[in-house]
């Protein structure tokens, strides 16, 4: 390691007393009043023996001035008096935080030295990133630039540490519209997609979209200006939006018209329904029974449903033969289960199971099918994401937005217990995958009743690095987030951040005026903890190459809901072109939509070569409307509202 | 703030009492206000010097102490000071007559400069240490003096402000545009209803020029200046006595240069005891110093 730094100006000098000790951790230097550093700049300290990194904590000035009552005496009273002929000594003492000692052994405090800027090799070593960001190959993950005192060096990340299996997760806080959570995390995801090591295995994200049309366009181009392409080639980031993007979208309630703000037409077909039938729904049934009133009795009658009945031929005692496939099949189910018990003259008992229990049950059940009704199905099969054929450097949007809680708890559940699952299994397709998850304050809050979610998030954020599954969580407000969720984070980043906030205890340990920078910190201005620093650096990032949910939908405006009719033409024009609507509205005229849905679904799982012949052979020949009996399910299913039912509309 | 002289009221004071003096502007002393303060010229220097001493060891019952003694110069620009002109002296004093050759010797091979204080008649531990201190003050002027000439050399326009009387520097080239702030009134020149009148100037006025005669017959320009109101409790409060070599255009410029040293009350010197009088940069240069020299071993 060269030390000599005779080229770097000298910009201050260690000084140490009784009172303001220099020790192995911290120390204090003075600089001239007018000086380049500012609070989070990295200086050297260039001993005889030895070289210290410091990072810039604190900061005071003050002048030999004993009260400021000879100040007003000295201008006799008049704040406005002409300026004295001569300045008063005053001083800038520097507060600074040991990053890095050379030679790390015999631990020493820091010379009484002259103190320079640290270059870009200074702050290289200073993080500790040369361990891995100057292995051949390189295996770094550049997060922002450090800037200060003219001095620009690249941050980066150690993917071991962010990624797992060392450490993993990173967790993103600040105030709404300012602290760039958001945007960071693109910025992120975009240089893991670009320097995740191609030696560690294959990486895909999946994105959670909670929020309007935040993540919406993530594979359209965002204009960015000179300086965000300038960071971009300082940090060896090409500005390309993301290249492989798959977006997933549930139905709102009519079916056909996707849950989504990315409807403009120049963009159609692109979003894939996220659709699930009773299997799927069943499998985390738990989400929605998680709640106090939910016994090992109501457990144990889903345990039954899900072994016994779903999925296999079922006879019951009055004779009835059932096949349950989907949420109409179970309905009728219970039906025949309730009409059989009052036969019985009001018998309370089914199969060791109470009534009560059962009508808990059915009734969450069929909540979901109303309350998620363009999520879940009637059918048999759904479609789901690429769940075993999941694919390199790939973003697999969920967008959730529009969707209920209960519904998303649902789709976070099922979607990251099934990532886990096949990762388990090592069969996703990818060895990693990264889970990001906005407003996290919402799905694993501090406080309030533990929910299926939160457990299963908390359950992420400690057993998920070791299966390659790592949470990139976002919220205004970390002390609002479980303690656990946030704790894990091996990465943590802070934007902009609120006085309020900073009063918290999680923030004691940052002095005065880190607080007072994070607390007016500029968009694009980060600060990142990460195992390797010692201490928190700043960074700048650039906006995202990808374009952001709010000018997206400027440029790609979201088109108003169709009809039933022409919006089954226009899912099957999204498979193939040629597909002329006349003759789908022909087709599908005076047919139940529930058909017609079922078909369509079919229909854009198997992606046939003729999109129009296969669609009429799901659909089958003409019936006339109303002559089959079969109610939709839910459409005349009476809720049965059970008290204090926390999921009833 | 501290009333230093509260405290040294009771102490006889050291030197000449008296002096003689003789008015040059008018025929009584009067009070004359100086007008408002303006700040000096560009550039004006700052002489000051400090000492320190400790007593080494003893041969016998003689002491031998060791001194050091240093002034500097500081210029202003810009309202900020910086070192123009330096002079350091390190040596040891003893009264060289109560000294054996083997003693002297044995001096001499410590390799500090001596210079010799006076025996008195016999020894006493407290008149000895007096004799001490006088060698060590006059070495101290002689490098304040140093300082100011060298400072007065290099800045051939520049005007110096110097701690205490002018009449020392007659020999240095350019001293006439040196100023002499004497904080200490020990040596009382004027009388009767003269004194009365230098010693109640109301605040922002100064004296009628007198002259007074220094060593070696030098004669300097002098007037009283109160910087800052004085109270019934101290006369004395805010009275600084300037002066300037007698010269051609030194009683003209006695107002300019009231109004410059009046301008120098702000910053207020307030670490000191007699920032009343003090000014701040003549505080600053001692701070400069005692900066520059540290610790002492
Ligand atoms: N690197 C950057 N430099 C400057 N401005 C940026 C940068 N990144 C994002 N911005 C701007 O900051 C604003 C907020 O960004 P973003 O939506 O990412 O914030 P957020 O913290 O996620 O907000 P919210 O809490 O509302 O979700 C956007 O208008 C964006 O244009
Ligand atoms: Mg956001």
């Amino acid at each position: 390691m060269a030390l000599t730094r005779d080229s770097v100006p000298v910009i201050g000098r260690v000084v140490a007393t009784e009172t303001l000790p220099a020790s192995p951790h911290q120390f204090h230097f003075w600089t001239p009043t007018a000086t380049p550093i500012g609070i989070g700049a990295i200086v050297r300290v260039d001993g005889e023996d030895r070289t210290v990194f410091g990072v810039v904590l604190d900061a005071r000035a003050y002048s030999d001035l004993v009260t400021p009552l000879h100040e007003v005496i000295g201008a006799e009273g008049d704040p406005g008096a002409a300026a004295p002929p001569t300045r008063r000594a005053e001083i800038r003492l520097w507060t600074a935080a040991v990053l890095r000692q050379e030679p790390e052994e015999p631990l020493q405090p820091v010379p009484l030295a002259r103190v320079r800027l640290a270059t870009p090799a200074d702050v290289t070593l200073a993080l500790r990133m040369d361990a891995y960001a100057q292995s051949e190959p390189r295996s770094a993950i550049p997060v922002g630039l450090y800037a200060a005192g003219g001095t620009r060096a690249p941050v980066w990340l150690d993917p071991d540490f962010l990624l797992g299996p060392e450490s993993a997760h990173l967790n993103i806080n600040g105030v709404s519209g300012l602290a760039t959570k958001t945007s960071a995390v693109l910025f992120l995801l975009s240089a893991v997609f670009q320097h995740f090591p191609r030696g560690k295995g294959r990486i895909a994200a999946v994105c959670f979209n909670v929020k309007g049309p935040d993540l919406g366009f993530l594979d359209r181009p965002a204009a960015l200006t000179p300086q965000d392409l300038e960071m971009y080639a300082a940090l060896d980031v090409a500005p390309e939006p993301f290249d492989r993007v798959r977006f997933y979208a549930p139905y709102k309630a009519d079916g056909v018209n996707l849950n989504t703000l990315r409807t403009h037409p120049a963009l159609a077909g692109s979003v894939e329904p996220l659709v699930w039938g009773l299997r799927e729904v069943l499998d985390y049934s738990e989400v929605l029974l998680n709640r106090d009133d939910i016994d090992a009795k109501a457990d144990a009658f889903l345990d039954f449903l899900a072994d016994r009945v779903v999925g296999k031929p079922f006879i019951d005692e009055w004779g009835g033969r059932h096949a349950v496939e989907s949420f109409g099949d179970l309905e009728r189910l219970f039906r025949a289960i309730f009409d059989g018990l009052e036969a019985a003259g009001g018998r309370d008992m089914w199969r060791t199971h109470h009534v009560a229990t059962i009508r808990k049950v059915r009734n969450r059940l069929m909540n979901i099918s109303t309350r998620c009704k363009g999520l879940v199905t009637d059918d048999a099969d759904g479609n789901d994401l690429p769940f075993g054929a999941f694919e390199d450097r790939t973003v697999y949007v969920v967008d959730v937005a529009g969707v209920d809680q209960l519904g998303q708890d649902l789709v976070f559940t099922r979607v990251v217990s099934k990532l886990r699952e096949h990762l388990e299994r090592r069969d996703l397709g990818v060895e990693h995958v990264v889970a990001f998850v906005d407003e996290l304050n919402k799905y694993a809050p501090a406080d309030g009743p533990e929910t299926y979610v939160r457990k299963m998030l908390l359950d992420l954020s400690e057993r998920g690095r070791y299966l390659g599954l790592v949470l990139f969580g976002a919220q205004q407000f970390r002390s609002q987030v479980h303690r656990r969720v946030v704790g894990n984070a091996g990465t943590t980043v802070y934007g902009r951040m609120d006085m309020d906030e900073l009063a918290t205890p999680g923030y004691q340990i940052l002095s005065p005026a880190t607080k007072i920078k994070l607390a007016t910190l500029p968009k694009g201005e980060l600060m990142v903890r990460h195992p390797h620093f010692t201490q928190p650096v700043f960074v700048r990032f650039p906006r995202p190459a990808s374009l952001q949910g709010r000018q997206g939908v400027e440029q790609f405006p979201p088109v108003p809901d169709v009809a039933f009719d022409d919006a089954v033409v226009r899912q099957l024009a999204a498979l193939d072109r040629r597909v002329p609507a006349a003759r789908v509205k022909d087709l599908i005229a005076d047919r139940r939509e529930d058909d017609v849905r079922r078909a369509l679904l079919a229909t854009r799982r198997a992606r046939p070569h003729d999109v129009l012949a296969f669609f009429a052979a799901r659909l089958g020949p003409a019936v006339r409307r109303q002559t089959i009996g079969d109610p939709a399910p839910g459409a005349d299913v009476a809720p049965l509202r059970t008290v204090e039912d926390p999921y009833a509309p | 703030m501290a009333r230093g002289l509260a405290r040294e009221a009771a102490r006889q004071p050291g030197g000449r009492p008296f002096a003689e003096a003789r008015v040059v502007e008018g025929r009584d002393v009067r009070a004359i206000p100086v007008g408002e303060p303006v700040t000096g010229p560009e550039g004006m220097g700052f002489v000051d010097g400090i000492q320190r001493f400790a007593v080494e060891g003893h041969f016998g019952v003689t002491p031998v102490v060791r001194a050091q003694v240093a002034a500097a110069a500081l210029e202003r620009h810009g309202g900020a000071l910086r070192c123009a002109a330096r002079s350091v002296e390190e040596f040891l004093t003893v009264p060289r007559d109560r000294l054996t050759t083997d003693q002297w010797e044995a001096l001499t091979d410590v390799g500090l400069p001596i210079q010799e204080s006076d025996p008195g008649p016999r020894p006493h531990p407290l008149l000895d240490r007096w004799a001490a201190v006088q060698v060590i003050e006059q070495r101290r002027d002689r490098c304040e003096a140093d300082a100011a000439a060298r400072f007065l050399a290099a800045r051939p326009d520049a005007w110096l402000v110097v701690d205490g009387g002018v009449t020392g520097l007659a020999a240095v080239r350019g001293a006439d545009r040196a100023i002499g702030v004497v904080k200490s009134h020990e040596t009382q020149f004027l009388e009767a209803t003269d004194l009365e009148a230098a010693l109640t100037l109301p605040a922002g006025s100064r004296s009628s020029a007198f002259v007074r005669r220094g060593a070696g017959g030098v004669e300097a320009t002098s007037w009283y200046l109160r910087l800052w109101p004085w109270s019934e409790e101290d006369l004395l409060h805010g009275l600084a006595r300037v002066e300037r070599l007698t010269a051609r255009g030194a009683l003209d410029s006695a107002d300019d240069v009231s109004r410059w040293l009046l301008a120098e009350r702000s910053p207020v010197a307030d670490r000191d005891p007699r920032w009343e009088r003090l000014l701040y940069p003549m505080h600053h240069v001692e701070m400069y110093m005692r900066a520059e020299a540290g610790g002492w071993h």
